[in-house]
């Protein structure tokens, strides 16, 4: 319509001051903290640690809760981290672009690997790299659902939660694999000393999985000329469009990407549990819940063009080691109810300050 | 019969925008049972002086007065209630309701606590039958209408509101010629209710076969209301260009030199059609085309983003056919968009982003490491080069001016200088200094050899920066403009006076 | 005088009267054929599909979903989303159920509260949606986590057990039937109808759809778009405490703890198979009933021809795929003509 840009429009000065000369010092504070939500994470996770390691030492702990809870419990943060990163760089692109397969394409892969590695006898290198495959072929499908045919993400990934899931539970007759390779994998799961004896242990899966992860997608999101592309399509499509930026394969791209973190979870998990479970990612509220939550938490707007690696790296750590500290709170069921309510606050806090802070300093209509 | 009181009185508005002033002296009286046109260049402040009465603006000062009675309306609630409708050009309708329910939404009738469907229905068929459209379109979810008659619902709708006063934005400008001829009677029948009709329109030519008098702005001054019967349209034109004369004005003769752009019998469907054009090396040519020409949709097929069904665009000898932006990129095509904010702006990324964001790959190292130093420096060399005020290329762009955002959404067309380079609108909602600086780029730019194809409706910009002027009407290009063009000629010959078709 | 409509459409119904487009969209028709070409094959290839013993069960178990799929259909057209409904029915239920066992309340008093549970679980997703001015898919899960731990609070790591047998009423066994239809379809039918009335013929319920295609807009016409947002989450609790119960009375005298789980998406596929648009603006009731019938179809028929009961799962996912894909088709070629 060429009337759009002709309807004569007020001449646009409104200027958002670069500076802010009269800005106190607590309300710069607050515009940092809000803003940099990274420094507001480390901030409360510091807080939230004092206060742990505090009660523990008070003895209100039904168990110690101090360094080598939090190397030991970092074996959790690796999928969930993933997993959350696999989130955000979906959730990037805009238009309320969300993934709701992530645990069954993890249940999924989790059955595929079995059956490479524990029935097939394929050489375990060779089926990480098709763990991963499965998962990028899988997320490729939401892609092209999402990108290539227009359907709304929520739906397309809605429709692929079931469809994977039902197909890892009825791939093997809903058996587990716990064939003797698969059970040898939980060395995986293993603490390493890697510090020296006198440091805490590290789950070998952080240095395996986790780290390597978290570097890639630090690159890609960052270094990368795709990161770039999610950046600009989550900011304004339309401007993105107009750049000359590929819209659809830049989504199909994220949602592919997606796929691949989560296949790679799916070994991870086959080592931790030194079994292929078909309920892998689906037991429970599933494991996009959690991923989820972990996203939203570290900053990234859900409309898009927001959200950064290292603010999803200590959300994640944050609501591990916040689980951990729970669980010895609150011992025995209460544990895992609380775990519930604190992962259901911190979605619902965080995202009601996502919402605000956006509208207050990052003028977002 | 003359009613003495008018319909509408405002006095002595003045309302500006930050350091701009869009309307600095405002005086407009309309009597009830008449239709006023109200003229003026983009720029003018018609619009903003529409927005005035339509309650969406407040005034700094000035009175606004209904049959008589002094008004102030705070919001667009207050001035419907005030018996004012507003039909703007985009029609604001929810598309998957009827007719009827749009007509009525927010007002509905009602009988026990339900919607009165059938009396509501029976008010809705009296409309339609006003509007000249079938009683069984009351029942049409109105996505299926054709956007003319979208545009009809809305004007109906206004009536519904048993308005005193309609205000009519460019209403022909995405018309055909039969669907005005229907909107006219439609007018006139409204005219004849006693309804004081505000018509805004660049189409002069129309005007004369609608309105009883006129209304001209000019620099946000309205500068004196004329009965019809006494102007003609070339009279009007100078009324609204003033004897201003763009003294500084570039025109050079180039018509000796390579062409390097031609657009040959261009066409796509209603949008435009038989479109002629060519552009010579390091030339500035402008198409300069009102609301509704066709103009916008030209560029889109220079970028891309609609394909022309016959006809030829030639770059350098070769035909192109551009499929999408990136591949209008790939063809040596640059493009600044008309909406700054809306397919300009990454509005919270950081100005280096903006700057960046149309040439993501040539920043990437091997196409694998996107190098920031780079960026930054070539952010850096932008902001000097055009002049961006601005403390660092790390802000974000949303906090510069509209003249510097707009200059930092040039910046990301120049980061690699295309063969020609398409700038829609350039100047719009950009303040003084800024516009003239954007000038300066653009006339540097064709020193440099830059071939540039300036898509605007803003006559003293056209005049301004173009060396040959080409003027868009009804979807295809008419009139060419060389060195001796004044701002009379060129605003007449394309707001309809047949007898300056022969102009040089 | 020309005629200015961009695509040929008939005029369909009455002249005289019939102020609004027709009733029935074409997503519902075919989804009627479809269900009746899947209910013939499925009582061709299985023992005794197409029974009374078999249809009953069917119409019970799918009242539930149609029951929240109702209320959902609000929401969505209004463009929200709520994910929580599975948690909530949970808590809608636990409470009845220890009303019920533990405090002997008589069923219909029982009812009450689960729907005023419902209703103020609704009214905080409403509230928190509206004035957070988040996207509901984000806030809905975080609640749904919250009331899910309320329930397993009051659960207690139990199951309930002894829950009357008078809740058989909304059951599926015998005492539920009225004329060999369970009363719980009966309920969902009144339910329905009115829900349907309601967004068809009065103006709050026109302004749902107002607010799903143009949320600014609505505004601007004076629409209470705050208030007209909130109802649908509300209605959306309050069904939910009848499908609590329902769901309840459908399974054994002990409640447990998973009593609900995957509703909401259940729920949601109803809505959307039914031709209702996940952004908002456009969809029926309608819809969602013979959605919700069609997910339970598939549910039901894959027990019955023997195969994983999992599979049920996959078949819903893919009539998710095609009805959307359907919808989204038709809406690209009535743009193409426009």
């Amino acid at each position: 319509m060429s009337g759009k840009h002709a309807q004569a429009l007020a001449p646009d000065t409104t200027l958002i001051a670069q500076t802010r000369p009269d800005e106190t010092r607590a309300a710069a504070l607050m515009r940092t903290l809000l803003t940099r939500r990274e420094l507001m994470l480390v901030v409360l996770l510091v807080i939230m640690l004092v206060v742990l390691f505090g009660l523990s030492g008070a003895g209100v702990t039904s168990g110690p809760y101090n360094g080598v809870t939090l190397a030991s419990n970092l074996i959790n943060v690796v999928p969930l981290a993933m997993l959350a990163l696999a989130e955000m760089i979906v959730i990037l692109t805009g238009r309320g672009a969300i993934d709701l397969s992530v645990g069954s394409i993890v249940s999924l892969v989790s059955m595929a690997f079995g059956y490479m590695y524990g029935i097939w006898g394929m050489p375990l290198w060779a089926s990480i790299i098709g763990a991963v495959l499965v998962g990028a072929v899988l997320g490729s499908v939401n892609g092209a659902l999402v990108a290539f045919l227009g359907f709304p993400p929520l739906i397309a990934t809605l429709a692929t939660y079931y469809a994977y899931w039902s197909l890892a539970i009825v791939v093997n007759d809903q058996q587990p694999i716990s064939s003797p390779e698969i059970q040898a994998l939980y060395d995986t799961a293993r603490s390493l000393p890697i510090f020296g004896e006198s440091f805490p242990r590290i789950p070998a899966g952080v240095f395996l999985f986790l780290i390597p992860t978290v570097v890639v997608v630090w690159y890609l999101v960052s270094r990368h000329p795709l990161g770039r592309r999610l950046y600009a399509v989550g900011t304004n499509d339309v401007a993105a469009k107009w750049a000359g930026i590929d819209l659809a394969r830049t989504r199909f791209t994220a949602f592919a990407l997606s796929g691949a973190i989560s296949g790679l979870v799916a070994v991870v998990t086959v080592g931790q549990f030194a079994s292929a479970r078909p309920d892998a990612g689906n037991a429970g509220s599933g494991m996009a819940l959690p991923a989820i939550t972990i996203a939203v938490l570290a900053g990234v707007a859900i409309t898009g063009g927001i959200g950064r690696v290292s603010g999803v790296v200590i959300a994640a750590l944050l609501v591990t080691w916040l689980n951990a500290g729970i669980l010895l709170l609150f011992p025995g069921n209460h544990g895992t109810q609380y775990q519930l309510l604190a992962l259901g606050v911190l979605l619902v806090g965080a995202a009601l300050l996502n919402g605000y802070t956006n509208r207050k300093y990052h003028i977002i209509n | 019969m003359i009613d003495a009181t008018p319909r509408v009185r405002l006095t002595g508005i003045a309302k500006r925008f930050g350091a701009v002033r869009a309307i600095r002296h405002a005086d407009l009286e309309v009597l009830p049972g008449s239709v006023h046109a109200l003229v003026g260049e983009n720029g003018a402040g018609k619009s903003t002086l529409i927005k005035v009465l339509a309650g969406a603006e407040v005034s700094d000062s000035g009175a606004v007065e209904i049959d008589g009675e002094r008004r102030t309306f705070s919001s667009t609630a207050d001035a419907i209630e005030a018996g004012i409708a507003t039909v703007y050009q985009e029609p604001q309708l929810f598309g998957e309701l009827t007719v009827a329910e749009n007509i009525f939404i927010g007002r509905e009738r009602r009988r026990r606590g339900t919607v009165d469907w059938r009396r509501q229905h029976g008010e809705v068929a009296e409309l339609l039958e006003l509007m000249g459209l079938p009683e069984r379109y009351a029942t049409v979810p109105v996505d299926d209408l054709s956007i003319a008659t979208k545009q009809q619902v809305s004007i109906a709708k206004a009536l519904a509101q048993d308005a005193g006063v309609l205000i009519l934005d460019e209403p022909s400008a995405i018309l055909t010629d039969a669907e005005i001829a229907v909107l006219f009677g439609v007018v006139r029948r409204l005219k004849e209710r006693g309804v004081a009709i505000i018509y805004i329109s660049h189409r002069l030519d129309e005007l004369f076969l609608i309105a009883d008098r006129v209304t001209v702005m000019r620099d946000g001054e309205t500068t004196g209301t004329h009965e019809m019967a006494d102007m003609t349209v070339r009279s009007i034109a100078e009324a609204m260009v003033g004897g201003l004369d763009v003294a500084e004005n570039r025109r050079r003769d180039l018509s000796a030199s390579e062409r390097v752009l031609r657009l040959e019998g261009l066409t796509r469907g209603d949008d435009f059609h038989d479109v002629d054009l060519d552009i010579g090396e390091g030339e500035v040519v402008a198409l300069y085309g009102l609301v509704g020409s066709g103009s916008s949709e030209i560029s889109a097929a220079l970028w891309g983003m609609k394909r022309a069904t016959s006809g030829r665009i030639l770059l350098d000898g070769e035909p192109i056919v551009p499929r999408s932006p990136r591949h209008a990129q790939k063809l040596g095509i640059g493009l600044l968009p008309a909406d700054r904010k809306g397919q300009g702006m990454f509005g919270f990324q950081s100005i280096a982003f903006n700057v960046t964001a149309g040439r993501i790959a040539k920043f990437a190292r091997a196409g694998l490491w996107f190098d920031g130093g780079k960026e930054r420096s070539v952010a850096r060399d932008m902001i000097d080069r055009l002049a961006i005020k601005t403390r660092g290329e790390k802000y974000p762009i949303a906090s510069l001016s509209g003249g510097n955002a707009q200059k930092v959404v040039l910046a990301r067309q120049l980061v690699i200088v295309p063969r020609v380079l398409v700038l829609e609108e350039p100047s719009q909602g950009v303040d003084i200094r800024a516009k003239e600086e954007i000038h300066t780029i653009v006339s540097e730019l064709s020193d440099q050899g830059v071939t540039v194809l300036v898509v605007t409706s803003d006559l003293p910009e056209a005049l301004r920066i173009a060396d040959r002027i080409v003027v868009v009407r009804g979807g295809t290009t008419t009139t060419e403009f060389g060195p001796t063009a004044t701002q009379v000629d060129v605003l007449a010959a394309a707001a309809g006076d047949a007898r300056t078709e022969d102009h040089e | 005088m020309t005629d200015l409509l961009t695509r040929d459409r008939p005029a369909a119904g009455k002249r005289r009267g019939r102020v609004l487009p027709r009733a029935l969209s074409t997503q519902e028709v075919v989804l009627i054929g479809v269900l009746v070409v899947l209910w013939i094959l499925l009582g061709v290839f299985t023992p005794n599909f197409l029974s009374a013993q078999s249809i009953q069960p069917l119409l019970a178990s799918a009242a539930p979903i149609a029951l929240i799929g109702v209320g959902m259909t609000a929401v969505i057209v209004t463009a929200g989303i709520d994910i929580s409904v599975a948690s909530m029915l949970m808590v809608c239920a636990v409470v009845m159920a220890k009303l019920m066992v533990d405090s002997s309340w008589p069923v219909p008093l029982a009812l009450l509260a689960g729907v005023v549970v419902g209703g103020l679980c609704g009214l905080l997703n409403g509230l928190l949606i509206t004035i957070g001015g988040v996207h509901p898919i984000i806030i809905t899960f975080g609640t749904s986590n919250i009331f899910m731990f309320i329930g397993w609070r009051i659960f207690d790591s139990k199951v309930v057990n002894g829950i009357p047998t008078s809740v058989a009423w909304f059951g599926r066994g015998a005492d539920g039937r009225f004329l060999g239809v369970p009363h719980s379809f009966l309920l969902v039918i009144v339910v329905a109808a009115a829900l349907w009335w309601y967004m068809r013929y009065t103006a709050g319920g026109r302004h749902f759809y107002a607010i799903g295609n143009d949320q600014h807009a609505a505004r601007l016409v004076g629409i209470r778009v705050q208030k007209r947002t909130i109802i649908p989450y509300v209605l959306t609790g309050l069904l939910v405490g009848v499908a609590a119960l329902v769901a309840t009375a459908n399974g054994t005298q002990t409640l447990a703890q998973s009593v609900g789980q995957g509703i909401e998406l259940q729920a949601i596929a109803a809505v959307v198979i039914g031709g209702t648009s996940i952004v908002g603006g456009r969809g029926s009731v309608l819809g969602t009933l013979l959605g919700a019938l069609l997910v339970q179809t598939v549910e039901s028929g894959v027990i019955q021809l023997g195969w994983a009961p999992q599979l049920a799962k996959f078949f819903v996912g893919i009539a998710i795929i095609i009805a959307v894909g359907a919808d989204l088709l038709q809406q690209r070629l009535t743009r193409r003509a426009s």
